[in-house]
């Protein structure tokens, strides 16, 4: 955690619908019904649930997620994840066990050998 | 250290139910309920009302709070709203414009 950042936890008996945004990493163990904009990181954990669109710098999804996810940095589905909806982040990943249903978009270049070979073969 | 903690940059513009203590350091619009105890923490903005068991005011709350149990407003603390508890306590330096119901 940055300095000067602050931590936000949201318990297991804690119930919040409507909009969460501002600086900071975010954990929520209760549910969530709203958006959640942020500058820092998000995590959902295991046994949590959220109907949100989670805007944020790296996202962990341990919990049961409906929505979308836009992410600066990476998406993270842990084996106890379940997601449905759409992903857009700079890295991915889904990890074994874990339940994704929805659209991937993960911005990357692709390495130099790949394009390349793609050329050739034009 | 209570299992809610509300950071200092995080803003919640809607409703908040919980059943454990919550410490507020950031800011709260709409609605926020708590079964046990409640501390905003000087920094902290409330602009809702705040229904909880005890409750500790160090930060600005606009809004009228209701207790099961009592309020503290703390050196710092401002509250605009009115105050429904069975024991209250005003410290020095601290802020108040409202009414008090002690339900006597």
């Amino acid at each position: 955690m940055a300095k000067g950042s602050s931590e936000t936890v949201l318990g297991k008996s804690v119930r919040i619908r409507g909009r969460i945004s501002g600086e900071g990493d975010l954990v929520v163990q209760g549910s969530l019904e709203g958006d959640v904009v942020l500058r820092g990181d998000f995590t959902l954990d295991e046994g949590a649930e959220a109907q949100s669109t989670i805007t944020a710098n790296d996202v962990t999804v341990a919990g049961t997620l409906e929505g979308g996810i836009q992410a600066e940095g990476e998406v993270t589905v842990t084996a106890s994840g379940k997601f449905r909806g759409d992903v857009r982040a700079a890295q991915v990943a889904i990890e074994d066990g874990a339940v994704f249903a929805g659209r991937l978009d993960a911005e990357f270049d692709l390495p130099a050998e790949l394009t390349e070979g793609a050329s050739k073969r034009r | 250290m209570a299992s809610t903690v509300i950071g200092a940059g995080i803003t919640i513009e809607g409703e908040v139910t919980t059943d454990d203590d919550v410490v507020v350091q950031g800011t709260i619009r709409g609605k926020l309920q708590a079964k046990e105890g409640l501390v905003v923490e000087s920094g902290a903005v409330i602009e809702a009302d705040v229904v909880a068991g005890p409750i500790r005011i160090a930060g600005q709350v606009t809004g009228n709070l209701t207790s099961s149990d009592r309020v503290d407003l703390a050196n710092g603390a401002r509250v605009i709203g009115n105050v429904k508890a069975a024991r209250i306590t005003i410290a020095d330096g601290a802020q108040f414009k409202g009414n008090v119901d002690m339900d006597v």
